[in-house]
């Protein structure tokens, strides 16, 4: 199976088998996680920019979020009687409203990003420089006043003598 | 009334004391990674990543009744160390045998203070994430949203036992990474003096000694404020070896950005006036009144670059 994966990803199955492969994987949870696992491995060996965490989740909960277009199914007389339906209807409304409280009341508080859409297209794009040489001396004097060393200690300071920052050249 | 009405008017009671509650845990949380920051002594590995780059650096902190010391060692390329004191920042920086010193005449580093915790909630909504384990540690994420696009957002990860924080994610208005800070390995307590001084300490390397002390710098100022973004201090100070700045700090609680004014007399090299940056950090330099003004801050580009436009001098009359 492992063989197959990393065959598939290096995309030399042909048609047939990665259908019959893919189809496994929808199947089999172990082989999803083998599978997400090497997608993992070869972005770190690509350094690809890893996605946040929870990307999957946030992905499959907006999925989850969008309406379902529900398509009627056509009238079959004598089938369903009037006062059947409303039943069936009014117990979906109401199984819906629970629903909707449930969410609303133990859902933590939704994290929707601000779409800075209309902001970014107002805003002069700024002219890109490089670090200013001198970048690890303001760093070190701005970084004692970032109150956020009271929740992290030191750690942030890692960025005044990151390589990035640049000692300065002798 | 139908039983879906009842069920709305239910949800309208219980709203509001269910964001509340969950307010004052998330505070909590906040105030024991406070508290565990000032009180524990430990060593840990930790990688720091910003865009595609990782660097490993290893943290020691050490408490004892006089006040803590910490330090901070770069794994890779150089061995560059930091040693922080109660006023005192020593940079060593083998590559140049330079050691930098940030030496402060006020007392002691800006606290996050529990009333500016609250306060935080102005700008952040503040809630619980998912538990995870990181380097061995049950955590708990605490996250803080940002009210507007002016800042970022973070996801704080502390331990739930001590409350050490073992992973900070900075995120973007698009929910992002921009930054991070990951423990690897963490041994809390154990801690000895020897461990917090530097290897380098011994060395007689060039010092160079940036001295700051509040001061007034007439003339200087905003045009207009960044929305939540207060000025916390202004200060003279030296930079480097020789070079002297003003220096004026704002701040919205967790995020700061300062702004340094250099007089541009006796300089033969223009300003660049552009934007550069480094993971979560954005530096905007400008020209104004005959002065280099480079903002530096942890906040998202047009923050800083809206903050170095609104520099302005006026002659004090």
């Amino acid at each position: 199976m492992k063989d197959k994966l990393s065959a598939l990803m290096d995309g030399e199955l042909d048609d047939k088998s990665a259908a019959e492969l893919i189809e496994a994987l929808g199947r089999d949870g172990e082989a999803v996680r083998a599978w997400r696992t090497y997608q993992l491995i070869s972005d770190a060996m690509r350094e690809s920019r890893l996605l946040s965490a929870g990307f999957t989740a946030r992905v499959a909960e907006r999925l989850a979020k969008e309406p379902t277009v529900l398509a009627p199914r056509a009238h079959v007389p004598g089938f369903q009687t009037e006062s059947r339906r409303w039943y069936a209807l009014s117990a979906a409304a109401s199984l819906a409203a629970v629903a909707l409280v449930g969410w609303m009341a133990f859902a933590p508080p939704q994290q929707v990003a601000p779409t800075p859409v209309a902001q970014v297209q107002t805003e002069i794009k700024p002219n890109i420089v490089p670090l200013p040489t001198a970048a690890n001396d303001y760093l070190l004097a701005h970084q004692g006043f970032s109150p956020r060393v009271s929740l992290q200690g030191m750690a942030p300071y890692v960025r005044t003598v990151s390589e990035q920052a640049v000692e300065p050249r002798q | 009334m139908t039983l879906k009405q009842v069920l709305l008017a239910g949800l309208c009671a219980l709203g509001p004391a269910v964001v509340q509650a969950q307010s004052a845990e998330t505070l909590g949380w906040l105030r024991k990674m406070h508290d565990a920051t000032q009180k524990l002594s430990y060593t840990g590995t930790f990688v720091y990543q910003n865009g595609g780059r990782s660097e490993t650096s290893r943290i020691t902190r050490y408490v004892d009744a006089s006040g803590d010391i910490e330090k901070l060692e770069v794994m890779d390329g150089m061995p560059r160390e930091i040693v922080r004191t109660k006023d005192t920042v020593r940079c060593y920086l083998p590559g140049s045998r330079l050691v930098k010193v940030d030496r402060r005449t006020e007392r002691g580093f800006p606290a996050l203070l529990p009333e500016r915790i609250t306060a935080l909630a102005r700008h952040y909504e503040i809630s619980l994430g998912e538990t995870r384990r990181i380097a061995g540690y049950d955590c708990q994420a605490v996250v803080l949203t940002p009210r507007d696009n002016l800042r970022y957002g973070y996801r704080l990860y502390a331990d739930v036992n001590s409350g050490m924080l073992l992973q900070a994610v900075t995120l973007d208005a698009a929910g992002e990474p921009v930054e991070q800070f990951t423990f690897t390995q963490l041994a809390i307590g154990g801690v000895t003096r020897d461990m917090v001084r530097s290897r380098h300490a011994s060395r007689s390397w060039r010092v160079e000694e940036a001295l700051a002390a509040p001061a007034h710098l007439a003339g200087w100022g905003l045009s207009s404020e960044l929305p939540g973004f207060h000025k916390i201090v202004e200060l003279k100070r030296r930079l480097g070896e020789s070079r002297s700045a003003g220096q004026v700090v704002y701040s919205d609680g967790l995020a700061a950005v300062s702004v340094f004014i250099e007089s541009l007399e006796g300089r033969s090299d223009p300003v660049r006036t552009g934007l550069a940056s480094m993971g979560a950090i954005h530096i905007y330099t400008r020209e104004v009144a005959n002065h280099m003004v480079t903002v530096v801050g942890e906040a998202p580009a047009a923050s800083v670059q809206r903050i170095a436009d609104a520099v302005e001098y006026r002659r004090p009359q």
